[in-house]
């Protein structure tokens, strides 16, 4: 595995998050809420004029490699379109995208956009999926529609691992933003005579949620490797990092809340979108405890691959 | 808590399932029929007696025991506080009056409080001044200033015998926009500590030169604001307690602020709903999810716990900070680590019937406000200051 990701992936990334910010940045969730229906015609054509409906993420490290890329860009800005979803459609079904559901209740953030989703469950069954009309606004749902399915084939299991590893990317640009939301609101901010940042019980829960997100990131750079070169651990090593990026979710989160104080619940901060927006991410398809006891389904007694999973 | 306490509980819940309806989320929703909900609830507790239970019978009370108002805070933070903002009314502002208040401002504003008719609100916070509270910058600038130079004409008169205008900015004033009081601190003079030469001053919010903004948040619709404040006339009637010294009254409203709302109440009733409101599909869930459900249980009972140590030494007048400190750190994480479980039932819940929706509604407005519980009435890490700094003093 490559710590770094390669330079072209990590420039695309770049790119990627500078031509969102053109288009809107912090504003594209703002109007997405106002206007559901326009998310498709603001958002979509900025991801194509990026090329990302040409990349192949199943079959290209260099290509999976920039997707990934892509995704942590979108989540800077909480940005409200399924781009993990859409980079991850499988080959060979005739689809937008793919979505990994649980039963019995299989929903996902793709409200009003008019798109041919497959699903597939983390244990590999795959169905053509429908989304139900929305009964409440995005503000409530954070446009999580809940799906009809009429199953396909169990043919999945791979793409169930890229489906999500992908969004863990996403989710991990939304925890880059909360900690810079974070470090810039306590070096401005002044209380007591100084910055909150002189504080040491500041600095400390400021270092807890990097630790999280730092760890996160290392993990999903080996999530990302094992899917082209360990295909079957990919989708422990998926699992795994999913439950990393929830648990750094809540800390992240947690303190970024806390250290804004009120001024983190207002929609003047981006910090109370960004917190809104993550939560379908966060508890679908599987929230902590499922995405643990999935985990532990997965791994039997043979563990997760590591220094010494051949000794027993 | 005795038989008293559990005929009371008994009571109220009878009258919350009779006049709160099932899905009732509390007074501010973007439907103003549950503000009229709760309004209409004021005044049913009021004939009967049991909004201001726990005041003295001069004041318009019942003098009843610290458990039978623990028991309404209790069931009443439970069902979603249904006598919507009047809570602050009864836990705190009338308290401090009976206590700071001359006969004439007891005269005034208890009676309206009892029957459930006014809505208070608290200007303390401001833009720069959150944490450190005492730093605060609306000031009240004597009227006689305007016509007598500092230190000449030699007269016995004092700063504010005329009245004082007041200016300046408070934010996330909750319930500013119902509100017909506010409970307003402002600086009348500066002492050698920033803590002095603060007053609290009760001025109706119709007064002119008062503008109310709503702030957009994700807690939900009107709850917090910003009051702008522009030369607004005060008078010494509107003075609570004494001028320049309103910073003791600060501190014993915070305290009471405290451990006036009955987190562990709500907490508690949504996660005993839980198995229920999920039926067949409680089986369905991890077996680690039900570990931690059960977890959260028992850190309901222990913050329960930690509320009745505080208010058994409080009925002693034996109370400090620091045992309010280590309840509220308590309660406050209670609030929100049980969201985080209830909020991974509430997807399930869904398909389990209207029961299981109204569920999952009630547990992402549980949410929603649990985010905010470790910052509202003070943040948390001014509580373990506190804590950490009695700990080490007594080693
Ligand atoms: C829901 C809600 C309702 C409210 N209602 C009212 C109301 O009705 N009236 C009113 O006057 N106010 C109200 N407030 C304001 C509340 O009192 C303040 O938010 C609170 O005192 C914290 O101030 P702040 O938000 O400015 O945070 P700041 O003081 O800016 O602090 C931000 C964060 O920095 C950290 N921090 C600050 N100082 C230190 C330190 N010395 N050491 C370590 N960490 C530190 C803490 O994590 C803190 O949360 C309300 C707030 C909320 C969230």
């Amino acid at each position: 595995m490559n710590i770094e990701l390669s330079r072209e992936a990590t420039e695309y990334g770049r790119q990627a998050r500078r031509a969102l910010e053109a288009a809107g940045g912090d504003r594209l969730v703002q109007l997405a809420e106002e206007e559901p229906e326009r998310r498709e015609k603001v958002v979509a054509p900025v991801l194509a004029g990026l090329g990302a409906w040409e990349l192949n993420p199943c079959g290209d490290a260099g290509e999976l490699e920039a997707a990934a890329a892509l995704c942590r860009s979108a989540g800077y800005w909480a940005l409200p379109y399924p781009v993990a979803e859409r980079l991850s459609r499988p080959a060979g079904l005739d689809a937008d995208g793919l979505l990994v559901v649980a039963a019995p209740a299989p929903s996902a953030p793709v409200a009003d956009l008019d798109l041919r989703w497959v699903a597939v469950t983390v244990s590999g069954e795959r169905s053509r999926a429908v989304t139900l009309p929305q009964t409440s606004p995005p503000r409530h749902s954070a446009f999580v529609a809940e799906l009809e399915l009429s199953p396909v084939d169990g043919d999945g299991a791979a793409d169930a691992a890229l489906g999500l590893v992908l969004p863990c990317w996403t989710l991990l640009g939304m925890l880059d933003r909360a900690i810079d939301l974070t470090r810039a609101h306590v070096t401005v901010r002044t209380q007591f005579g100084q910055p909150l940042a002189a504080f040491q019980g500041v600095q400390f829960q400021l270092t807890d949620a990097e630790v999280e997100r730092s760890g996160v990131e290392m993990l999903a750079r080996y999530a990302l490797w094992s899917l082209l070169a360990s295909p079957a651990d990919a989708l422990a090593d998926a699992l795994a990092l999913r439950l990393a990026a929830l648990e750094a979710a809540q800390t992240v989160f947690r303190v970024a809340h806390q250290l804004h104080g009120a001024t983190g619940f207002c929609d003047e901060t981006f910090l109370s979108w960004l917190s809104r927006y993550s939560q379908p991410l966060r508890r679908l398809p599987l929230g902590l405890s499922a995405t643990r006891e999935q985990l532990g389904r997965q791994l039997g007694r043979r563990g997760l691959t590591g220094l010494f999973s051949e000794a027993r | 808590m005795g038989e008293g306490a559990t005929a009371l509980r008994g009571q109220l819940r009878t009258m919350v399932g009779e006049h709160i309806p099932a899905d009732f989320l509390g007074a501010f929703t973007e439907d103003p029929a549950d503000l009229e909900i709760a309004q209409r609830f004021c005044g049913l507790l009021a004939d009967r007696g049991l909004l201001c239970l726990a005041w003295p019978e001069e004041f318009g009370g019942r003098s009843a025991s610290v458990w039978e108002q623990t028991v309404v805070r209790e069931e009443m933070w439970a069902h979603h506080e249904p006598r919507g903002a009047q809570y602050m009314g009864i836990n705190w502002v009338g308290p401090a009056i009976m206590r700071h208040g001359t006969p004439e401002q007891q005269r005034r504003h208890l009676p309206p409080i009892t029957r459930g008719e006014v809505i208070w609100c608290q200007g303390f916070s401001e833009p720069d001044a959150g944490s450190d509270l005492a730093s605060l910058r609306t000031a009240a600038r004597p009227v006689e200033a305007d016509v007598q130079p500092d230190g000449e004409g030699g007269t016995a008169r004092q700063a504010g015998d005329g009245g004082w205008l007041v200016s300046g900015q408070k934010i996330w004033t909750s319930y500013a926009t119902m509100a017909q009081w506010c409970f307003l601190l402002a600086r009348t003079s500066r002492g050698a500590r920033k803590q002095q030469g603060l007053t609290i001053f009760l001025v109706p919010m119709s007064r002119a030169g008062i503008e109310v903004r709503p702030i957009r948040c994700m807690i939900g619709p009107h709850h917090l604001n910003e009051v702008f404040l522009d030369e607004v006339r005060v008078g010494p009637a509107d003075v609570l307690g004494t001028v320049d010294d309103g910073w003791k009254v600060v501190q014993e409203v915070l305290a009471f602020e405290r451990v006036g709302i009955a987190r562990y109440a709500r907490c508690e009733r949504l996660l005993q709903a839980a198995p229920s409101a999920l039926g067949d599909r409680w089986d369905d869930l991890p077996a680690e999810l039900r570990g931690r459900w059960a977890g959260m249980l028992v850190h309901c009972r222990r913050a329960r716990l930690l509320a009745y140590r505080v208010l058994a030494l409080q009925s002693q007048g034996r109370v400090s900070p620091v045992d309010t400190a280590a309840y509220r750190i308590a309660v406050t994480k209670l609030d929100q680590d049980s969201a985080e479980v209830l909020m991974e039932m509430a997807g399930l819940a869904r398909l389990a019937g209207a029961g299981g929706r109204r569920f999952s509604r009630a547990v992402q407005d549980h949410w929603r406000y649990a985010q905010a519980s470790t910052v509202a009435s003070g943040s948390i890490e001014m509580q373990r200051i506190l804590l950490a700094r009695a700990l080490l003093a007594a080693s």
